[in-house]
């Protein structure tokens, strides 16, 4: 590969580019990000505030998440049922969903539809209605999204449960969609002080991607969303997460179930951990693509599982580093175990250089397919602002990347990645299969699958 | 074409005309085809937007070309075409292409198996040379087929055992045909998984990969004299083969509805339609995506309104029309609200059906389902990796890749009268398998 200076810059400047955008902050304390793009005749947008499910007040998590779902529920002059037609009538798409830290809603319009989509989406957040008959549906409609994911995909709650067995009582423990237990204990007043307390312009990001006329996206956005109040309550405060110093473990029992899935969590890095690049080049080799150790071991040479991963969660605090994967019921122990001593082995042998210059070549690769979309760089861009970053974290990021050496790489694997004791367990499977083999990881705390919280 | 519960397609790993916007596809220029010697057909669109490349190779064999006791053999041998060659190691496939850069998956249904490549254009040179050397020198290993049988039965359990929507399509996929290789689960049965030999896999190997049955589709940072020479040097030797066997079954004619009735630990009660519907290429194509559009895409579709938010009887509903080189089926999938019986759920729905072969759609509910058609059409453009799967899937299924380019056109053109008469053809009672799966509180089946 030929790598004189001229075709770094030439790599760096294809690989690692980001797009002319223009942001401007409007007097309510609302940023707007604007990113021309005419490849396809649409318009993405994504609006990120701040806060999402840390406002759900104690014992009721998932209020946000089901603000989030009631604001397209009915928003200014239109019920929900000429909300959606309005949207969908247009060939447009609105999604609204609650993360542990914001919330966001998403969509794209064909580009003709620019002034209608910001109709709706200020109508949306400004002027949502939180009609009673709506807020019932939708709360029983969010805890049947949970009953059916426990019928047909199990393992995709495996972050709510260990989240919550890991953090505990911290924020990051409460799960951001809510239990079916929590969901049912909410009450309109919940999501109409929720609304009033911890949606306003001062806490929003908005960004608008694609087929766009600045100008007059400008002066539309000013005239829909200048008026946008600012949130009732002060950003809530985010309070430091710890590490466990002793090993939990949580089986949750899926009778009947053919497979045990699993989860391996530790207390991680937040987002101001100074060397990402090593970070993803790190756990790229130990659970982020296909040859990865993880997936060698569990798959590639022992053929227990059809996949293994691995990947870290990081926010205001430390959120967690997470091991998945899953085996038939016979074969938990044996994954399990594969699984801890590949950890043990990544903490004791590291990474060679060989490994590093795959790695950097595999993440250097992929990365413009990560972000090829107008919608892709609407996502991005609105990250970059939640966490105060600027677009230096994506130029540096090439640059950063070939400066990662198996001495930082090493510091990585000290710092982020757990040792056993540090670890929370989460199966779910079938306990009276799995339940007696598991005591050898820790005692062992046990809920059924139907239960609705996530907790034992 | 993946919806929740769907039979497969089954990817290697976890890991759609506007009544706004242009009317013609732009990119039509950009897009060359040349037929190699021995059949193999490369399609090149040039699109220097982002350094990458995507190639898929598409492959004229799925689980339609089975027989009873190999089910599964056509997904199957997908998994060992990353095991390992005469040239190659176990393993050194995926070594050696991440270390360029590149990644790849691969997936198969019923009529197709697809191979997906997406890389740095620096890799070019080695992932041609990757492909070429897969289609002719697999090793095939016994300890590596006793391995990757393991990985199988995983997947297997993941989609159907551990899942009661896949668990229940499997069941109504295979009570819906008595001939037609479709009632074949893509996946493979339990006891076929653990039954087929390195024979089978060799004699499999032999019959499909050939030229002469594969379809090359490159979108991205290349140009058009570049791929072909590439394709020329690294593919151009291989021999052509013997046509497959074609596949000759017909499904006889259904006269009468089907009911499957499957009890499992459940929370919630699961009910699903199977229609008999037509091939890929049939000329109703664009009526009928429009009319399922219209039925269950987004919050204003008729069967959406009606069930999860009027009634409150449906948690979520979903459609599909899997379209094959054969008549299969049109799937609707009803996930029900907590404690409502399967058999109240069911006259709702067959009410409102039967009001829409009656009357057709509203012009509301064409106009929606347009713009959503289109807007998903576009997106899909959007992508190297969707460019390449529309070019390769109109080029295998709907009478080669030009049509993409007049899609909006053939979308646009349709009337209420075609959906209504699409919507009289499809929603035949007769011509349908409905399942149930009833939730059952013994703590074990």
């Amino acid at each position: 590969m030929n790598s004189s200076p001229a075709r770094i810059i030439e790599l760096n400047r294809r690989n690692f580019g980001v797009p002319a955008h223009e942001r401007l902050v409007l007097a309510n304390g609302l940023t707007l990000v604007m990113v021309p793009r005419r490849d396809v005749p649409l318009v993405a947008f994504q609006l990120l505030i701040r806060g999402g499910a840390l406002g759900d007040p104690l014992g009721r998590a998932g209020v946000a998440s089901l603000t989030a779902g009631l604001l397209d529920k009915g928003a200014g002059e239109l019920d929900a049922a000429a909300f959606a037609e309005s949207v969908e009538g247009a060939g447009g798409s609105f999604v609204a969903t609650a993360a542990p830290e914001c919330l966001a809603v998403s969509g794209q319009f064909l580009a003709a539809d620019q002034p209608r989509l910001l109709a709706l989406l200020a109508d949306a957040i400004m002027q949502p209605r939180f009609a009673p008959s709506e807020f019932t549906r939708q709360q029983q409609r969010q805890i049947g999204h949970l009953k059916a994911l426990k019928d047909s995909d199990p393992s995709e709650l495996l972050p709510q449960y260990g989240r919550a067995l890991l953090f505990g009582s911290h924020a990051y423990g409460q799960p951001a969609s809510g239990s079916e237990d929590s969901l049912q204990a909410i009450t309109l007043k919940d999501i109409v002080e929720y609304h009033r307390a911890h949606i306003g312009a001062d806490r929003a990001v908005l960004v608008v991607a694609g087929d766009i006329d600045g100008n007059w996206l400008k002066a539309a956005v000013e005239r829909h969303f200048g008026g946008w109040r600012r949130a009732g309550l002060p950003l809530p405060e985010v309070e430091p997460t710890v590490k466990l110093r002793r090993r939990r473990v949580l089986l949750v029992d899926a009778p009947g179930a053919a497979q045990s899935y699993f989860w391996l969590g530790a207390t991680g890095l937040d987002r101001s951990y100074r060397d990402r690049a090593a970070l993803d080049l790190v756990n790229s080799l130990f659970g982020g693509r296909f040859t990865s150790l993880l997936n060698t071991e569990l798959r590639i040479r022992s053929g227990l599982s059809y996949g293994a991963g691995s990947g870290f969660t990081r926010g205001r605090a430390a959120g967690e580093f997470a091991i998945r994967s899953f085996a038939a019921s016979q074969h938990t122990v044996r994954a399990l175990d594969l699984s801890l001593q590949t950890l043990s082995r990544l903490k004791r042998a590291g990474v060679t250089q060989s490994m590093l210059d795959s790695a950097r070549s595999y993440v250097v690769g992929q990365y413009p397919m990560n972000l090829e979309t107008a919608a892709d760089w609407a996502a991005q861009l609105a990250e970059l602002e939640l966490y105060g970053l600027d677009p230096q974290y994506i130029e540096g990021y090439g640059s950063a990347l070939r400066n990662v050496s198996v001495t930082s790489a090493r510091r990585v694997i000290e710092e982020a990645f757990p040792v056993g004791r540090q670890l929370a367990l989460v199966v779910i499977g079938d306990a009276a299969r799995v339940r007696k083999r598991l005591g050898r990881y820790g005692p062992v705390q046990e809920v059924a699958l139907a239960a609705g919280r996530f907790t034992a | 074409m993946n919806r929740p519960g769907s039979p497969p397609p089954l990817p290697r790993r976890l890991s759609a005309p506007a009544a706004q916007g242009p009317a013609c596809v732009p990119g039509q220029a950009a897009v060359r085809s040349q037929v190699l010697d021995n059949g193999l057909k490369i399609i090149v669109w040039s699109d220097h937007s982002i350094p990458c490349v995507a190639l898929h190779n598409w492959v004229r064999v799925g689980s339609r070309n089975e027989v009873p006791g190999l089910t599964g053999l056509a997904h199957f041998f997908e998994h060992m075409m990353f095991n390992g060659t005469r040239r190659h190691g176990a393993g050194e496939f995926d070594r050696l292409m991440e270390a360029q850069g590149g990644s790849n998956n691969a997936f198969t249904c019923d009529d197709l198996t697809v191979y997906q490549d997406w890389f740095p254009r620096g890799a070019l040179d080695l992932v041609f040379e990757l492909e070429a050397d897969r289609i002719q020198g697999l090793s095939l290993a016994p300890a590596m087929i006793e391995s990757e049988r393991g990985v199988v039965y995983s997947e297997r359990l993941l989609r159907v055992d551990d899942n009661n929507q896949g668990y229940l399509s499997e069941q109504v996929q295979a009570a819906a045909f008595i001939a037609h290789p479709y009632r074949f689960p893509t996946i493979g049965r339990a006891e076929d998984i653990r039954a087929w030999t390195a024979r089978d896999l060799r004699q499999f190997y032999r019959t499909y990969y050939a030229p002469n049955n594969q379809t090359i589709v490159l979108v991205g940072d290349v140009s058009h004299e570049e791929a072909f020479a590439l394709a020329r040097r690294h593919l151009g030797r291989l021999p052509r083969q013997p046509d497959p066997p074609a596949v000759q079954v017909q499904e006889p004619e259904q006269f009468g509805e089907r009911r499957v009735v499957v009890r499992r630990p459940a929370q919630m009660a699961l009910l699903q339609y199977a229609y008999k519907a037509p091939a890929a290429n049939d000329a109703l194509g664009p009526a009928l995506t429009l009319l399922l559009t219209a039925l269950v895409d987004g919050n204003a579709s008729r069967l959406h309104r009606l069930l999860v938010e009027q009634r409150v009887v449906a948690q979520d509903v979903a459609a599909d029309w899997h379209q094959g080189f054969d008549p299969s089926l049109c799937w609707f999938w009803f996930t029900l609200a907590e404690g409502v019986d399967p058999h109240a759920a069911r006259d709702i729905i067959d009410a409102e059906l039967a009001a829409v072969v009656a009357s057709g759609l509203t012009d509301a509910d064409l106009n929606r389902a347009r713009n959503l058609n289109a807007s998903g059409f576009w997106k899909q453009l959007s992508t190297i990796d969707g460019k390449a799967h529309l070019l390769g899937e109109y080029e295998a299924l709907r009478g080669g890749w030009r049509k993409l380019f007049v899609a909006p056109q053939r979308h646009a053109a349709v009337t209420r009268a075609d959906i209504t008469a699409a919507a009289r053809l499809l929603l035949n009672s007769r011509r349908r398998t409905v399942g149930m799966l009833l939730p059952d509180h013994r703590s074990s089946p």
